[in-house]
């Protein structure tokens, strides 16, 4: 059932267009991600939902209501700040029960639903400390306390985990997994980190300039990348990307040519290939973690850069005529810069895009 | 360590450059005549309250003293009162002839007194206001607010969009956000604020000395009375400076414990 529905919304600042016409329905209980480079007007969306931006053009609805122009406190839906924004005046116990306070519920139950939610974020022992006199990781705690103790219709988090360092980020995009899981509500989180939403999301949204690119779920969006910008965006390191000349076509058989490869030819063989006519541009994507280094018929023949050891794991860097191409390998290859690459990879890993970035 | 003595000695200097004539004042207000006239001047010296006892012994002092407390607090506590809301809209709002009135604040601080003094004096006589604490207040209000305006709308400005929006979406009204989050937050701003207020209307003399006869005198007035064509008695002058200068230094006191920086510290990040 459609709980959250976002229907052709568009947003301009003047003669900018910023938003530019974005759909989506996500149903209720669902974790969805939007995802894009900065600029791509991701926050802005958020902040429409929550109803900080006005909305140009277009309709929104949440669990049912039309609340395009409703006021966001009567939207029922909270949000954590990628600030935090928590008050610093107040301490932490009344930082969560403002919302409730402003609500105006008895004093017993807002004690009641601030100790819920304490406890649900270990802080029960911080109740009386002021913001400042708080770690990241705590601050970030109570901004998701104070938007879960009044008990939304909807959480928008707007990138809330951008301020941390690697190690609490971590820790804490597991602890907003489990809070999804134990609440159950519906979720939208703002993002430019693909692992972020790879690992949070059950959908991901990913908008380019003001547009969706495509909605799907992680891995939908990983083993099926609508066009480049997907496909470069989700996935890390980034796909590798190599613009092959079709030189001859039989039925779904395809003959690409392009110095990188082994013998300056690669034969594909998919439904895919079949849409490709001679004389095209195609765009031949491969995975870094796809392609194995000394396979028995290799797909690409390329000059070793230089190799990064990542400990368990080493990334490759070969280039061919000016084409750059990343590889990952398991354990540590013995290999020098100078070296000849012979790189092979599964038929079934490679993605194929027209000349317009759109996938075959 | 060079540096840190270099510096103490720098501060040092400061501090007694800026606290000599205060302390020569009230050294002063504690001399008779022949010692306050004594040359070289005498430190050392057997204190006496009589100028004191003279100064309260006129009731002119002490009512004075009343009079400036009535216009300051009042013109202070108005300006703060009419300007914080004004530097809130200022600060986070847009809206049509924001910068023009935004200078018309500042402008109002630009023209010197004086220049306003004769039309202000037939205004007030005008409207029956000459003598009265009303015409007084009202004229500190025209340079107190934008003070209020100028400095509140600043530290206002400092206080992240984030906390009110973040206050929005928990419910919170216009008021609300301004009561509960602006308040609180730009209270070092608006203390500083008040301190000038209060300050300026304190000491103020061109209006007050315009605006007045018999009936609201403010301190400043009194002690310039003091001075005759035939005679300077130094030590009335100086006793009812210090008299004059005491409250204000409370009252800094008093509301410089507001003024702690960092108020905003941990809000975001």
């Amino acid at each position: 059932m459609t709980f959250l529905r976002l229907d052709n919304i568009k947003k301009n600042y003047g003669d900018a267009s910023v938003i530019k016409g974005v759909s989506f329905a996500a149903a209720k209980g669902e974790f969805v991600v939007f995802v894009g480079p900065s600029g791509c007007g991701k926050s802005t969306l958020l902040r429409m939902i929550a109803g900080l931006e006005d909305v140009s053009e277009g309709q929104l609805y949440i669990d049912g209501k039309d609340v395009t122009y409703e006021e966001p406190a009567k939207r029922e839906v909270s949000m954590v700040f990628q600030s935090y924004a928590l008050y610093p005046h107040m301490n932490v116990f009344e930082n969560m029960a403002f919302g409730l306070r402003m609500a105006k519920r008895p004093e017993a139950e807002i004690k009641a639903q601030v100790a819920e939610a304490a406890r649900i974020l270990q802080l029960e022992h911080l109740l009386d400390r002021k913001p400042r006199a708080l770690s990241g990781g705590q601050r970030q705690r109570v901004a998701i306390g104070r938007s879960i103790v009044r008990h939304p219709k909807l959480f928008l988090f707007d990138e809330p985990l951008s301020n941390l360092d690697a190690e609490l980020r971590s820790q804490m995009r597991v602890e907003i997994a489990k809070l999804h899981r134990s609440l159950g509500a519906t979720m939208v989180y703002v993002t430019h980190d693909q692992v972020e939403a790879m690992t949070l999301a059950d959908r991901i949204v990913v908008l380019r300039a003001g547009l969706v690119e495509q909605i799907g779920s992680p891995t939908e969006l990983y083993d099926k990348p609508a066009n480049t910008f997907v496909a470069g965006f989700i996935g890390s390191p980034k796909m590798n990307f190599i613009n092959a000349k079709v030189s001859s076509a039989s039925g779904t058989g395809l003959r690409l040519d392009h110095p990188a490869f082994a013998g300056g030819t690669l034969g594909v063989d998919t439904p895919a290939a079949a849409r490709a006519k001679v004389g095209d541009t195609v765009t031949v994507g491969m995975r870094p973690e796809h392609l194995t280094v000394g396979a028995a018929n290799p797909v690409l023949s390329l000059t070793l850069d230089f190799a990064e050891s990542l400990g368990g794991s080493t990334q490759l860097y070969a280039r061919s005529e000016g084409e750059p191409v990343i590889a990952l390998t398991a354990g540590r290859p013995e290999l020098k810069p100078g070296d000849t690459l012979n790189l092979g990879i599964d038929p079934r890993h490679i993605y194929l895009f027209n000349a317009a970035g759109l996938a075959l | 360590m060079r540096g840190k003595i270099l510096h103490a000695i720098g501060l040092a200097a400061i501090v007694v450059f800026t606290l000599f004539p205060f302390v020569w004042m009230v050294m002063a207000s504690f001399k008779t005549q022949s010692d306050i006239l004594a040359s070289p001047p005498v430190w050392l010296f057997t204190p006496t309250l009589q100028n004191y006892v003279d100064i309260f012994a006129d009731t002119k002092v002490s009512g004075a003293i009343v009079n400036s407390l009535i216009v300051a607090t009042l013109s202070t506590l108005l300006s703060v009162i009419l300007g914080t809301p004004a530097a809130f809209a200022l600060a986070r709002y847009d809206f049509r002839g924001k910068s023009d009135l935004w200078f018309w604040f500042i402008s109002n601080r630009m023209t010197s007194p004086i220049v306003l003094a004769l039309p202000v004096y037939l205004l007030a006589m005008y409207a029956n206001l000459l003598d009265t604490h009303i015409v007084l207040i009202l004229i500190y209000l025209t340079f107190n607010i934008p003070i209020v305006v100028w400095i509140v709308t600043d530290q206002f400005k400092s206080i992240p969009p984030d906390l009110e929006q973040a206050a929005r979406l928990d419910g919170a009204d216009q008021f609300t956000i301004f009561r509960k989050i602006y308040l609180p937050l730009g209270a070092p701003g608006i203390a500083v604020s008040a301190i000038f207020s209060f300050i300026f209307s304190w000491n103020e003399l061109l209006y007050a000395l315009v605006l007045t006869r018999r009936n609201v005198q403010t301190a400043p007035v009194v002690a310039t009375s003091f001075m005759s064509g035939y005679e300077l008695p130094w030590g009335k002058i100086m006793a009812t400076g210090t008299v004059i200068v005491l409250p204000v230094t409370i009252f800094a006191l008093i509301v410089s414990r507001h003024m702690v920086r960092g108020l905003t510290m941990g809000a975001t990040k």
